[in-house]
């Protein structure tokens, strides 16, 4: 064991004493505020370490169990950008919990730190362990209000998060089981030597490679396992669900590209099937996320619901990965730039759903009436979101859609583009009802809303990063493009 | 992390380890047959009358030779105990990395002895997060 390989863990190891810090500091200090300053410190050197490295040569370190490559490197970044909006954002939430300030910014750290080595991990029991990092504190994080709903949406997460778990863990059993091996780039070099049929000889190896699949479908919210996606929208603090739909969300598509197509797309045949099973998976998670989303009057299951629908047309993406051969990268980078782009939209109708809502102390959708004149500028900001997530000129969501569906359409999956274009246009009708709910109806009040400039600087820089992919994506999807190099592909 | 490395040598392919599971499987045939005949072993020894049939109440009795129980079972333990019950199993995973560690200690050296002051450096912020919270006193 190399002692430099530590140094090539440096954002992980830098943030991880950052959340020591965090909390033996809130063992002392009155001030909680302070904590949120260093926590905002420690993602920014963790940040910068990320970024030294980035265009550094890939490697693995530690025994195989972790890539150090230009892919994990991205999503690190991304995930530290995200954690320090939502810590920014939740300036005003912590308020509502008088206790346990150091341990919410500690917890949002820490599941940080998992999502990151969630990224790097390129080995069964890496990426087992990192997972239950990232998801533990995300089960503490949801409950963290204590009132009936987010205890319930705690347990519920709980709960699932651990049958979720379960399945998960035996599949990597039976993967490991007839393999023999726990590490990704093993398990390719393995199936490359099997037989060309070999695969769907071996029911059980099929049965375990299936089961990985339900195991991350529950991270990312894709169809069958999509049923706890509201309840726990709902219940948990807002910036905890903007997290959740965020980080955790991109976390699984990251580990998902990484296990299906570098440990298992090694056979053109194989991806092929996988590229089949996405598509499909995709048709349906979308349809019933938008329809859904339709008739919801609670803001935050809306947007809930419009992350599984979000969440199906991601895996357009992972189908045009499977569906590609050779060395054609394009369905990578135009997932990976859906990701990003959706990353920042939503987070940006997150942040504004979250001052509003604390204000009015509501999360209905009628209680939005009027906000346009209430509150213009939040206003404006959420709009902006939620055109982005529909998919409308000027923002990043358009861009990524045509990126990720002119991807597919060139690898023979236009029924599938029609399909998520035709879900768009559904989508539009229950996105633009809340922009319409909030220009044209009659405020209660004319009292404005109020919002802490930290909270402020996280939705401009939003809604700053959604006009800016719209407008000039050019050197965005260059990142894109750099980042779909894995160690091993 | 030394353990892990192991684990990669010592497994050579997958023929290896089907092997190993093999033993498995013959573990769990001697487990099977030797619940099967301890169960049918006194019915056996009954059938042939070579035990007596006399039955009488403290024979039959659900504990014959234990002690009998006094109150309800359904004893509610003080959920104060939690505190120190997650406490235990903090510092028991600490002491099951501490032992394999101190047997080897020559041979893990200098590179050993940092990773288990790091991790008990770790453990040791949960230990004091704990005391300066209150949970190691019993109010």
């Amino acid at each position: 064991m190399e002692i430099g390989d530590f140094r090539l863990l440096a954002p992980e190891i830098s943030l991880l004493g950052c959340v020591l810090l965090v909390i033996l500091l809130d063992l002392f200090i009155k001030q909680k505020r302070i904590l949120a300053t260093v926590s905002i410190a420690g993602l920014i050197v963790s940040a910068g370490f990320t970024l030294v490295m980035w265009g550094t040569p890939p490697v693995v370190i530690l025994s195989r169990t972790l890539a150090v490559d230009a892919f994990a490197l991205f999503f690190k970044f991304l995930f530290l950008v995200v954690a320090a909006l939502i810590i920014l954002a939740s300036q005003d939430y912590v308020n509502k919990f008088e206790r346990f300030q150091g341990e919410y910014y500690a917890l949002v750290l820490i599941s940080a730190v998992g999502m990151m080595l969630l990224a790097a991990a390129t080995d069964l029991i890496a990426i087992y362990v990192a997972l239950e990092l990232s998801g533990i504190s995300l089960y503490v994080l949801v409950g963290f209000l204590k009132d009936q709903k987010s205890s319930e949406a705690g347990l519920k997460f709980l709960l699932l998060g651990a049958v979720a778990s379960a399945v998960l863990l035996y599949g990597m059993t039976l993967v490991f089981g007839f393999t023999g091996r726990t590490c990704l780039m093993c398990i390719a070099d393995f199936l490359q030597g099997m037989p060309a049929t070999g695969i769907l000889d071996n029911l059980a190896l099929l049965l375990g490679l299936i089961l990985l699949v339900a195991g991350f479908g529950f991270k990312i919210a894709c169809f069958p396992f999509q049923m706890w996606v509201p309840d726990v929208y709902e219940g948990a603090p807002t910036p905890i669900t903007a997290y959740l739909s965020v980080a955790s969300k991109v976390a699984g598509f990251a580990v998902i590209l990484r296990v299906f197509f570098v440990a298992l797309g090694a056979p053109d045949w194989m991806s092929l099937n996988w590229g089949m099973l996405f598509a499909i998976l995709s048709a349906i998670t979308m349809t019933v996320g938008n329809i859904v989303a339709i008739v919801q009057s609670n803001i935050k299951r809306m947007l809930g619901y419009s992350s599984i629908a979000q969440a199906g047309y991601l895996l357009v993406g992972l189908a045009t990965v499977g569906m590609a051969t050779g060395s054609d990268t394009s369905g990578q980078s135009g997932l990976i730039f859906f990701l990003m782009s959706y990353a920042v939209t939503n987070l940006g109708a997150f942040i504004a759903v979250i001052a509003i809502s604390n204000k009015i102390d509501s999360d209905a959708i009628d209680d939005y009436a009027g906000m346009g004149r209430q509150a213009s500028l939040l206003a404006v900001a959420l709009t902006f979101c939620l055109i982005s997530l529909i998919g409308l000129p000027p923002t990043a969501g358009l861009i990524a859609k045509i990126y990720i569906f002119s991807g597919a359409v060139r690898h023979g999956l236009l029924w599938l583009v029609i399909v998520a274009v035709v879900n768009s246009c559904i989508s539009a009708f229950y996105y633009l009802r809340v922009v319409k709910v909030m220009w044209l109806g009659v405020p209660p009040s004319k009292e404005k809303v109020p919002s802490s400039w930290a909270l402020r600087t996280a939705l401009a820089v939003c809604c700053l990063l959604v006009l800016l992919l719209g407008v000039v994506p050019g050197s965005f999807v260059s990142i894109a493009e750099t980042a779909t190099r894995f160690f091993g592909s | 992390m030394l353990y892990l490395r192991a684990t990669f040598f010592v497994i050579g392919g997958p023929d290896y380890l089907l092997a190993d599971f093999g033993y498995i499987g013959i573990l769990l045939i001697i487990a099977v047959l030797f619940t099967v005949s301890t169960l049918l072993l006194p019915l056996t020894l009954a059938l042939f009358g070579i035990v007596p049939k006399k039955s009488n109440p403290t024979k039959v009795s659900t504990y014959e030779c234990g002690m009998e129980t006094i109150g309800k079972t359904w004893v509610q333990f003080n959920f104060r105990y939690y505190f120190f019950a997650i406490l235990f199993v903090a510092f028991d995973v600490l002491t099951v990395f501490l032992y394999p560690w101190a047997v080897n200690l020559k041979g893990l050296g200098v590179y050993g002895l940092a990773v288990i002051v790091v991790f008990f450096a770790i453990l040791m912020v949960g230990y004091v997060y704990a005391w300066f919270k209150g949970a190691l006193e019993w109010k």
